[in-house]
Parts: structure tokens; C-alpha cells; sequence
């Protein structure tokens, strides 16, 4: 019961269902610290929400538990806002991009394919580095013996390019290139997949840039805060795909569901986190490369021709 | 009252200059029909609806509800618009959409109704005539007409009996009198919006005598209808407040739920 009419998707879903799909994305992403929309769009896809909808609302949802996220990361000063400057530039711009892409592959029938193809990639990638990262770690810490610190490799390359700021807040002096193609690459991602990047954000500014961590987790959210509005805009005004109904009834849960997750992330140690969400990854993963291998049910399907195709 | 009544009105027939049996043909029958809701409007708590065609025969010959000789066949379609049919198949392992087909002209709802097969109303033509059955519908120019649009057609008809927006009963009209007809069609929840013609076809011996035609208007109302103009007319607007929103309760979360 409780169904509630979506204006844009133009159907009808359940309230409670909804609700409760948004609180165990925002448990999780408590948890984990993490901004959820990786999960999120994939278990709006399996019940049954179209593609191009399901990106541009995740979007929309990853606003709002960013902006929680990122308000507890300014009062530390853990966010560089020189840097998150440059990174939301370079954002703005893969995120034109993403979204003029997106419009073009629904037009030619292929974008659902490409979503759930780039998520499967990702996410079985990520998945496969975190579970043998973490696993390394339970091993050692049980035998015993001490756990080297993970150092990134010099990549001197990077200091060679042209057109170099100064990061303050960062304790960084490099070239702007590198942050605005990375900033680039997430917006992209962002349009594409209806999720922050985080999870590509982060190693490439620890690894990448080399920036302290502590800054890395605050920045990175507070980018992503700008990335994922632009993103919102963008797929509201070219692709009439965003649903602030179906946002709304998400974010809500998602901002409830994120505090008992902050506590229950309390109580796992890191690795052991890690882990539990490298399987769940993989789990997504698995699920959306079920789909594309498994012969359909139906192999017609009918939608609607696009205004302007 | 009611005896003074009957006794008047059969003092008027008695006087009426076309008495039964005369030489003068009698008057041809003609349908007149309505819908039981002209307005449907669509809320959040939609959940789809039923509605009733009901009509009546005037100058009925029938001398009682099922005397066979009247039928009658209503079709309630809504505007037409372009679909796109695709086909997957398999490519290295994955299940891809390959081909498709456009149809410029397809009712995102269309139901049609009747006293007993269609078939056995009328003739062939007839019913392809009046776009009665599935298989009689137009879906437009095809530009790409070639052999494999059929099966392309009949994918796009089975999907949309699937969601209920293709409706086919042929026992879905009743007489309920001599000349008084209802039938009642379910609009599932995904019904297409706009504004739906309700067509009434009266046949006698498979010849149509008469026809009546109606519309019913489906609709956004109150929160619905103003959030999907703003999409439509102001997207870039609507963007701005769904991140506005969004931000809001990013904040309120942060203040109902901070620990620092």
C-alpha cells in the first residue's frame, strides 16, 4: 500500500519501499563513509525505475547526504577549498559532457547498456582491490606481524606539468592539470553513473596529488556537494530526467538511515569495514552483470521516442 | 401519480401521427453514449480507475435485453505518439538492443470493447475500417516497412497488453434493457495523459447504423500537475529547486542528527 505517483517517471511506487531503499543506502553509506550513490542508482534500476531516471535522482540524493557529510568536515577545516575549487572547474566540464553523452546514447537506445556496463567495470575493479587489500590486512594483523604504511610511488611526471598553484591548506605546490582532469573524470562519472566518484576521488588525490588524507575525505565531499548539483541541473534541463518526488522520499530516508549507520560504522574496525563493503560492491556488481548475460525475459522492449531524436 | 402518468404518455403515443405497423418506415436507431467520469486527474495516490461507457438505443426494436439484434463495439484510445520497438540480442556474451523500429503513431491506451466477437458483429472490412482489435490498428507510417515489421508490431501490442494499456474484450459490453448498454474498462495506473476519445459503434444484422462519439480528459492535478510543468516549461528552474531541497535537508540532517 501507500503508493506514491512519481510526476516525472510516471509511475506509480511504494512509498515504504522507497523510503526504505533510501535509508539503507544512507545506513550504509554512514557506514562506510562513503556517499552511497554507487548503490544507490543500481538498487533503484533492479526496482524498476528506468536508467536515465535513476542517474539523474541519484544525483539529486547525493546532494543532500554530502551536504551533511561535508558541514562535519568544515568545522575540523578539513576541506581545501583552493583545490575543491579546481576540482569542481574540471567537474563542471565532464559533467557538460556526461550528461550531452547520456541524451545522445538514450536516443540511439544504448544508455541503460553503457550505465550498467561502466558500473560493472567499476565496481567489479573496486571491489576486487578492496577485498584483496583488506583481506591482506586481516591476514598480517592476525599473524602478527606489524602493517608497513602504504606509501604511493612518486610520480615525478606530475610535477613537470605547466601552469602550477599553490595549496596552502594541502601544504602542495603542482600543476592545476592534474587536479582539473581528475575533477573532469569524476564529473563525467558523475552525469554517467549517478554517483559522487568518491570512490575514484579519493585514491587519486591520496595517490595521484599526494594530499594529506585528513583533507582528502573533507574536500572531496565538499566537491562533490558542487559536482553533483551541476550534474542535477544539467540532467533536469537537457534530459527532463529528474525525478524530485522519487529525490525527495530518498534523501529523506537516506539523511535517518545515515546516522544509525555512523554509529554502527563505529563499532567495526577498519579493515573489517572495508571488506563488508568490498563484497557488497561485488555483490552490485555481480547482479547488473547477471543482467546483461542472462537472456531477458523479453527480448523487445518499447519506450517512448525522444522530443527532438 | 405514477398511473396518471403512464395513462398520459400512452394518450401521446395513441396520438402520435406514426402509429405502429403503418406504411411509413420507422425511424432508424441511433446511439447517444457518455462516460461516467469526463475528468480524470491523476494524484499521488493514483492508483488507476475504472470507468463506465453507458448508452442507449433510441427507437429500439428489441423487445427484450437479449435479443440479438443489436451490437455494439465502443473503442477508448488516447492521443497517438511515436514508439520505438528494439530488440536485443546477444554480442559477445552480453545482451544488447541491435535493431528497432520506430512507430510514428501509436494510442498510448486503447481499449476496445463488445457485445460478442468481433468477428461475428461485423465483417473484416468493417472493423479494419473503424481501427476495432489489435490487429487492425494503424501505428502510423512505417518508414522502414519490410518484412520484420510484423514482428516488431506484434512485440510492441504484446508489451502494451502487458501493462494493461492495450485492452481487448469482447464480451465487454452488457445490455441491461432494451436499449440501455454499459462497459467498463480499467485504466491501469500508468495511463498516458491527454485527452481520450470514447467511440460508440451501433451495428445491426453486421450493418453500423449509428455512431457516437465522446471524450474524456486524463490529467495531472494539484502538487503532480505543477511539478511536471515546471520540468517541462522551466527545467532549468525546477533543477535549481530539486538542489535546493536536496540542501536543505543535507542541512537539516546535519543539525538534527550533528554529534560535534
Amino acid at each position: 500500500m501507500l503508493q506514491v505517483y512519481l510526476p516525472i517517471a510516471e509511475v506509480s511506487v511504494n512509498l515504504l519501499v522507497m523510503l526504505g531503499l533510501g535509508a539503507a543506502v544512507g545506513f550504509l553509506s554512514g557506514m562506510f563513509g562513503v556517499g552511497g550513490g554507487f548503490l544507490l542508482t543500481p538498487l533503484l534500476m533492479f526496482s524498476g525505475v528506468s536508467a536515465p531516471i535513476a542517474v539523474a535522482t541519484g544525483a539529486n540524493q547525493i546532494v543532500a547526504t554530502s551536504v551533511s557529510g561535508a558541514l562535519a568536515q568544515w568545522r575540523r577545516g578539513n576541506i581545501d577549498l583552493r583545490m575543491a575549487n579546481v576540482l569542481i572547474a574540471g567537474g563542471a566540464v565532464g559533467a557538460f559532457i556526461g550528461v550531452l553523452l547520456l541524451r545522445l546514447l538514450r536516443q540511439i537506445g544504448q544508455a541503460g547498456l553503457l550505465i550498467s556496463l561502466t558500473y560493472v567495470v567499476f565496481l567489479g575493479a573496486i571491489g576486487v582491490l578492496m577485498l584483496i587489500e583488506s583481506a591482506r590486512v586481516i591476514h598480517k594483523a592476525r599473524s602478527g606481524k606489524p602493517v608497513p604504511a602504504r606509501r604511493g610511488s612518486a610520480h615525478n611526471w606530475i610535477h613537470g606539468l605547466p601552469l602550477k598553484m599553490r595549496f596552502p591548506t594541502s601544504r602542495l605546490y603542482i600543476s592545476t592539470i592534474p587536479p582539473l582532469v581528475i575533477g573532469a573524470v569524476v564529473g563525467l562519472l558523475a552525469a554517467f553513473l549517478g554517483a559522487g566518484g568518491g570512490f575514484i576521488m579519493v585514491p587519486a588525490m591520496i595517490y595521484l596529488l599526494r594530499m594529506p588524507t585528513n583533507i582528502v575525505i573533507g574536500t572531496s565531499m565538499f566537491q562533490i556537494i558542487f559536482v553533483t548539483a551541476i550534474v542535477t541541473l544539467l540532467q533536469a534541463t537537457f534530459n527532463h530526467s529528474l525525478d524530485v518526488v522519487l529525490a525527495l522520499i530518498l534523501a529523506i530516508g537516506g539523511v535517518i538511515g545515515g546516522q544509525f549507520g555512523v554509529r554502527a560504522g563505529h563499532k567495526l574496525k577498519g579493515e573489517h569495514l572495508r571488506l563488508l563493503l568490498a563484497l557488497l560492491v561485488l555483490a552490485v556488481a555481480f547482479r547488473l552483470l547477471l543482467d546483461l548475460v542472462l537472456k531477458p525475459e523479453d527480448v523487445y522492449s518499447i519506450v517512448p521516442q525522444l522530443v527532438g531524436a | 401519480m405514477m398511473a396518471r402518468g403512464l395513462w398520459l404518455l400512452f394518450a401521446l403515443c395513441a396520438l402520435s401521427p406514426a402509429p405502429a405497423g403503418a406504411a411509413e418506415p420507422a425511424p432508424t436507431e441511433t446511439v447517444q453514449s457518455d462516460v461516467s467520469t469526463r475528468e480524470i486527474s491523476i494524484q499521488s495516490n493514483f492508483a488507476g480507475i475504472e470507468i463506465v461507457i453507458f448508452g442507449s438505443i433510441d427507437f429500439s426494436h428489441a423487445l427484450a435485453p437479449d435479443e440479438g439484434n443489436y451490437d455494439v463495439i465502443t473503442v477508448i484510445r488516447s492521443p497517438a505518439e511515436p514508439i520505438v520497438v528494439r530488440r536485443k540480442e546477444q554480442v559477445a556474451g552480453i545482451w544488447v538492443n541491435r535493431a528497432g523500429r520506430t512507430f510514428k503513431g501509436v494510442p498510448g491506451f486503447y481499449a476496445v470493447l463488445g457485445t460478442r466477437p468481433f468477428k461475428a458483429i461485423t465483417t473484416e472490412d468493417t472493423l479494419k475500417q473503424l481501427g476495432v482489435g489489435f490487429s487492425n490498428l494503424e501505428f502510423g507510417k512505417n518508414a522502414q516497412d519490410d518484412a520484420t515489421v510484423a514482428a516488431y508490431r506484434s512485440a510492441l501490442t504484446r508489451l502494451k497488453q502487458d501493462q494493461n494499456l492495450f485492452q481487448e474484450h469482447d464480451d465487454g459490453v452488457t445490455f441491461i434493457g432494451r436499449s440501455l448498454f454499459r462497459a467498463s474498462v480499467d485504466l491501469p495506473a500508468n495511463v498516458p495523459l491527454g485527452r481520450y476519445t470514447t467511440d460508440v459503434y451501433l451495428f445491426r444484422d453486421g450493418h453500423l447504423i449509428s455512431k457516437s462519439e465522446g471524450t474524456l480528459e486524463v490529467s495531472q492535478a494539484g502538487f503532480e500537475r505543477a511539478v511536471s510543468l515546471l520540468a517541462r516549461d522551466h527545467p532549468f528552474v525546477y533543477g535549481l529547486a530539486a538542489v535546493t531541497i536536496a540542501v536543505m535537508i543535507g542541512l537539516f540532517g546535519w543539525v538534527v542528527f550533528r554529534r560535534d
